[in-house]
């Protein structure tokens, strides 16, 4: 057998490295901390302190207080929920219809495949931004879910175009048809030949979407058309910190930090994860 | 292969036609051929001349909508030709199986290659867990995978290229099927493991009491491995008959002219090998007489307006379309 000593070892893969860790630890930070906003021993962030108004970081206060002396680092902390709440619910509607779809239109292509794509990148010519601000101002009283529907819906199309991309890719390797020809049904092939192949590239695009619903998010929140105050949300924090920006720099310092650092973390571990399952891939 | 034994696969007038913005393309026509059972026939032929659309064709794999197909396969009874994919379902992997060109892209990457095979264990033969497992280590051990226990964990990237066909294979036997289609099993690999591969084929075929279909651009692949041989050019049969006919009293120039451009042992060193002039005719724009005249030094003006039809040849069983046919007696070492 002289193809038996031809069996190579795995290559070690490079490793993640410490600030793939660091960012994994602090995004766990932030989830956890928005999970259990409630049992945390932090201040009211509705709760208005007259006697400490635009105060900045203290030991009452740790971030300082706003114009209305609700405490920042609540403030925060709440405000992260509806953050991270509206970028994961929009990715689950996104991923949840655009990723079914563009796996399935990748594999049976035909005439299907053709309508539905050229119905997505019909709705991909339209910015998603404009349609989803024109939805938003008109769909009131406006609630979380209802951001949540709207962002969701609007990122299906994209989803779609990278998904069917990365199945085309995979659905039409050998492996796809020898599982056909030996009898597995479209569904077995979409689930345990396709979509294990394509799951790197979705984690990595998952997170990365996550990030820019995020972003999203705090722009509308800016323009007033993500939850309505006193809810706390990052963008209308910012948007409220405005006003007083030359009296209390701190009050827009915090929260776009808090945005700044979620998002680079989201990123660098999407990017990371993308990279990292690349070089597998090459190897195989 | 005895007269009385039942034909397993039965292609009659079978026709795969691409349409394509520039008109139809006949990748393959007219093609009609039987194969007994227990039997391994050969198709050869150079790259373009319609060999693996006649297998993806025989197995019925149409991944385009814009493909036509005409004629019939009948493979152990079952009409592949218009069947719907549920009924094609049920017949695969039972009836039929393939084995693809490049062991690097036929497995899937991110799968145990045991798990490959005891998926279909499991899903086609309703088998239990620990079962479907004890049967996969089987096989992989009849394909001659050492320490197959181990390597029932493996991933495919862990595997050379020959021990990854020695896995396509097992999972293409999985369902026990009756027929095998290898569409050049050898092309991605090494010339020792490419024996090795072929010689697996070839013990299976006579332990199992497959039949298989061998296609490769190969004559010293199939010379000893074939019971019967079939040539294709441009998509269509010029000469079928007897492996040993077909070597030693083949009419068809084109035939003489293949065998002309593989090496042989009996030739001095340093001997020029024969390229065969010209190139393969443009499918789109076939000419009206035989599709070789136009590289063939015996062409005469009916080789260029008349197809010439398959015509019996002396020895039984073998046919050949050509009008003007090389002599009986002739060798190709004679050349």
């Amino acid at each position: 057998m002289t193809d038996l000593l031809a069996v190579e070892p795995l290559e070690a893969k490079t490793p993640l490295g410490p600030l793939f860790w660091a960012c994994v630890a602090w995004l766990s930070l932030n989830v956890l901390a928005a999970i259990l906003a409630n049992l945390l021993p932090l201040q009211d962030p509705l709760f208005q302190n007259y006697s400490a108004l635009n105060a900045g970081p203290s030991l009452h206060h740790l971030l300082g207080t706003d114009d209305l002396g609700r405490d920042i680092f609540s403030r925060i902390v709440f405000g992260s929920r509806i953050s991270i709440l509206v970028g994961i619910g929009a990715m689950f509607i996104g991923f949840g219809i655009g990723a079914p779809l563009g796996m399935l239109t990748a594999y049976r292509r035909g005439k299907f495949d053709h309508i539905v794509t050229t119905m997505m990148y019909v709705l991909l010519a339209f910015p998603a931004i404009i349609a989803v601000i024109a939805v938003l101002s008109f769909w009131t009283p406006r609630s979380i879910l209802k951001i949540i529907i709207v962002i969701g819906a609007a990122s299906i199309p994209l989803v779609y175009r990278v998904v069917r991309a990365a199945s085309l890719s995979v659905a039409t390797r050998d492996f796809v048809t020898a599982a056909k020809v030996q009898g597995a049904s479209s569904l077995r092939i979409l689930l345990r030949e396709i979509l294990p192949n394509i799951t790197p590239i979705m984690v990595s695009f998952l997170l990365i979407g996550i990030a820019s619903v995020v972003t999203l998010e705090g722009a509308l929140a800016f323009l007033g058309l993500s939850v309505n105050p006193p809810t706390p949300s990052w963008g209308n924090m910012i948007n409220e910190s405005r006003t007083v920006l030359a009296q209390n720099p701190w009050l827009v310092l915090f929260p776009s930090l808090a945005l700044c650092l979620f998002l680079l973390s989201l990123n660098f571990i999407g990017d990371r994860l993308r990279t990292y399952f690349d070089v597998s891939e090459v190897k195989l | 292969m005895s007269p009385d034994s039942r034909h397993l696969l039965e292609v009659d007038q079978l026709s795969t036609t691409f349409a394509t913005p520039h008109g139809l393309l006949p990748a393959v026509s007219e093609v009609s051929f039987t194969l007994q059972e227990d039997e391994t026939i050969g198709i050869v032929g150079e790259s373009g001349s319609g060999k693996t659309v006649l297998a993806r064709t025989i197995m019925g794999l149409q991944p385009m909508t814009n493909i036509q197909v005409e004629g019939s396969v009948l493979i152990n009874g079952f009409q592949v030709v218009g069947a719907s994919d549920p009924e094609k379902r049920k017949h695969w992997g039972t009836d039929v199986a393939m084995v693809f060109q490049d062991p690097m892209t036929s497995l899937n990457p991110v799968m145990r290659i045991g798990k490959q095979i005891d998926e279909t264990l499991r899903v086609r033969l309703g088998m239990s867990r620990q079962s479907a497992k004890a049967r996969a280590i089987e096989l992989l051990t009849l394909v001659g995978i050492p320490s197959s226990t181990e390597r029932y964990d493996a991933f495919p990237g862990e595997l050379s290229g020959g021990m990854r066909q020695r896995v396509v294979i097992a999972t293409a036997l999985a369902c026990s099927p009756k027929l095998l289609l290898a569409d050049e099993p050898t092309t991605g690999l090494d010339v020792t493991i490419q024996a090795q591969i072929l010689n697996l084929l070839g013990e299976l075929q006579q332990r199992l009491h497959m039949s298989v279909v061998l296609i490769t651009h190969d004559l010293g692949v199939v010379a000893t491995r074939t019971s019967r041989l079939i040539v294709m050019y441009a998509g269509r049969v010029v000469e079928i008959g007897e492996t040993r006919d077909i070597f030693a009293h083949h009419r068809m120039p084109y035939t003489r002219a293949l065998l002309d451009s593989s090496p042989r042992i009996s030739n001095p060193s340093h001997t020029r090998l024969l390229a065969i002039p010209g190139r393969p005719p443009n499918l789109l724009n076939l000419p009206n007489g035989c599709s070789f005249a136009p590289r063939c030094s015996f062409a005469t003006d009916q080789c260029h307006n008349e197809r010439p039809p398959l015509t019996p040849s002396s020895e039984p069983g073998h046919s050949f379309a050509c009008w003007n046919p090389l002599p009986i007696s002739t060798r190709s070492e004679m050349s």
